[in-house]
């Protein structure tokens, strides 16, 4: 599922991600609706953020590459945030801020929207989650979540 | 290798001013720090010239785009001393996690060493004109690329995950909050200059204040202020000579770093892992357990840290807090209940990031709380931010 972006005449945009040397796979992916983590080239492991020292072999060198991921996970908790404190959002409050397990990895945790929005019936923990896009600006697609069934297929949540 | 405190019981706390919390003061903050200062030396029978050293905290614990100006929005350790017109010997300032608990670990390691001999450590709060976590972020560059775009941003949506995490899993109703906010309130409406004095807030009105970010009601928050503190810190043997009754330190725990994860990104198994961590060393290091704790002042400047604290210090089984906090147990008005809020918190008194925690601590202890005095408070604990993310003072009567 991709979302269109709700733009409104003379309302700011959202705040566009700055691809740079090590994060530049992880847009080019989403972009094309892929849901990739960074893994360390030494063990393996996923990492969420990438950072300079991989956190499971304390490589210094870890030499992250952004592998596409399954994009299935559990919600862990969910807030509905109802003010706006970046520019770009004021038009989409109250909306749904996720904090899923991915499927790849014990305690790989990212926070994304969830598309279904505040109302979504059966949205508690441990729901099964499944990456959305939303494209936010011409070739710029942030990844989401959105409501999945056991199997991972979108929209038939209980 | 022991985790004692070497230092446990050598250094005290001998006097403090406070200035009135305004949304916004009528003067530049540091003019009110330097008008706190001279209060709080005044106040430890002392003048400017005997304090030797100067130490704070001058984090200003904003998400917006303000800019921060030394004796603006922050007072740091050189500017006080510097407009004071003192020449002190030793200056530091604390910028790791947990500010007033690390800046207090420099103030007793330049006593303890002997790097100065009377210590004034202040924490100056400003809130900005303009919405205090507002941002006009427009590109989301290095860290912020794993969070902006998608709007996950500033301390609520943190704070919120959490909360709604501990909600959902032991089974905790919202409702169960307002045992919290309302004691803070209460407390904070009988002290002389917090911003909330006189307005207690009922749990009804708790309740229907909106949600901010669910399940954070508006009173969850402490409200961004401008407001300075001072306290007078020196060794427990020259304190004997000074005129009121000292307070000792009798030991000190930082967070260790919990399990990496995107900017602001809590989960609760961190903030219990890590804080159960830091409850571990606080109590090795003071030689106490939470048991013999008769006034544990815990952080609050949202309402669920008090929870997190409940658990992580050991002072209610873990997932129980919501069930303790009910029936008047954290009711300071009893004599049988566990004073957590006694000082009015940050919920209380406006952000004053542990300044009313540190303070009820020094007042409880040194007999000096007035009408709030309690009858036996003899081992404080004063803590300060998130238990994963900031730290704690153990406080006493007795040196040792
Ligand atoms: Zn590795």
């Amino acid at each position: 599922m991709t979302a269109q972006p709700r733009t409104t005449e003379g309302q700011p945009t959202r705040p566009l991600p700055v691809p740079d040397a090590v994060s530049s796979g992880y847009w080019e992916a989403a972009a094309g609706g892929v849901l990739t983590v960074a893994r360390c080239g030494r063990c393996r492991a996923h990492a969420i953020p990438p950072g300079q020292v991989c956190p499971s072999c304390g490589s210094t060198d870890p030499g992250y590459g952004f592998e596409p991921v399954s994009g299935r996970g559990l919600v862990r908790s969910w807030t509905v945030v109802r003010q706006a404190f970046l520019p770009g959002f004021s038009a989409d409050v109250p909306f749904v801020l996720v904090d899923v397990e991915l499927a790849e990895q014990p305690e790989l945790r990212m926070i994304g929207r969830l598309l279904d929005g505040p109302a979504a019936p059966g949205l508690r923990l441990g729901a099964q989650v499944t990456a959305a896009f939303e494209d936010v600006a011409a070739g710029v697609a942030v990844p989401a979540f959105q409501l999945a069934d056991a199997s991972g297929r979108p929209g038939e949540a209980s | 290798m022991s985790r004692r405190f070497a230092a446990r019981g050598q250094v005290a706390i001998v006097g403090y001013a406070h200035s009135d919390v305004w949304r916004h003061a009528p003067r530049p903050l540091g003019a009110l720090a330097v008008d706190t200062a001279r209060e709080a030396i005044a106040d430890a029978g002392l003048k400017p010239d005997d304090v030797d050293g100067f130490v704070t905290a001058p984090l200003f614990p904003t998400a917006g785009a303000h800019a921060v100006e030394d004796g603006v929005s922050t007072v740091t350790a050189q500017w006080l001393a510097e407009h004071l017109g003192v020449t002190p010997a030793y200056t530091s300032g604390f910028s790791g996690i947990g500010q007033l608990p690390g800046a207090l670990g420099l103030a007793v390691g330049a006593l303890s060493s002997g790097a100065a001999d009377y210590v004034l450590l202040h924490r100056a709060l400003h809130n900005p004109p303009g919405r205090y976590h507002g941002n006009p972020l427009r590109e989301a560059a290095g860290s912020a690329q794993w969070t902006a775009p998608q709007g996950f941003f500033g301390p609520l949506p943190m704070i919120a995950l959490p909360y709604n995490e501990y909600l959902q899993r032991y089974g905790a109703s919202q409702e169960a909050m307002a045992a919290v906010v309302t004691e803070a309130r209460k407390n904070g409406a009988r002290i002389p200059w917090s911003y909330w004095r006189d307005k207690p807030l009922g749990a009804e009105e708790y309740l229907a204040a909106p949600m901010i970010s669910d399940p954070i009601r508006r009173f969850d928050c402490d409200l961004p202020v401008d407001g300075v503190a001072a306290f007078v810190l020196t060794s427990a043997e020259r304190a004997r000579d000074l005129p009121h009754r000292p307070v000792h330190i009798a030991g000190i725990a930082t967070a260790a770093p919990p399990r990496r994860r995107l900017p602001l990104h809590w989960p609760l198994d961190d903030i219990m892992a890590a804080g159960t961590g830091l409850a571990g060393r606080l109590w090795e290091a003071a030689g106490i357990g939470p048991g013999e704790v008769d006034l544990p002042q815990l952080y609050d400047g949202f309402s669920p840290f008090v929870y997190f604290w409940l658990e992580a210090l050991g002072l209610c089984p873990v997932g129980e807090a919501h069930r303790f906090v009910q029936d008047g147990r954290i009711d300071s008005d009893r004599p049988d209940g566990l004073p957590v809020l006694s000082g009015g918190g940050a919920i209380g008194n406006g952000r004053m990031h542990g300044v009313p925690q540190m303070l009820e601590c020094y007042l409880q202890l040194s007999g000096r709380a007035g009408p709030r005095q309690r009858e036996r408070a003899t081992v404080g604990v004063a803590c300060q931010s998130s238990p994963h993310f900031g730290g704690a003072v153990v406080y006493t009567t007795e040196p040792a």
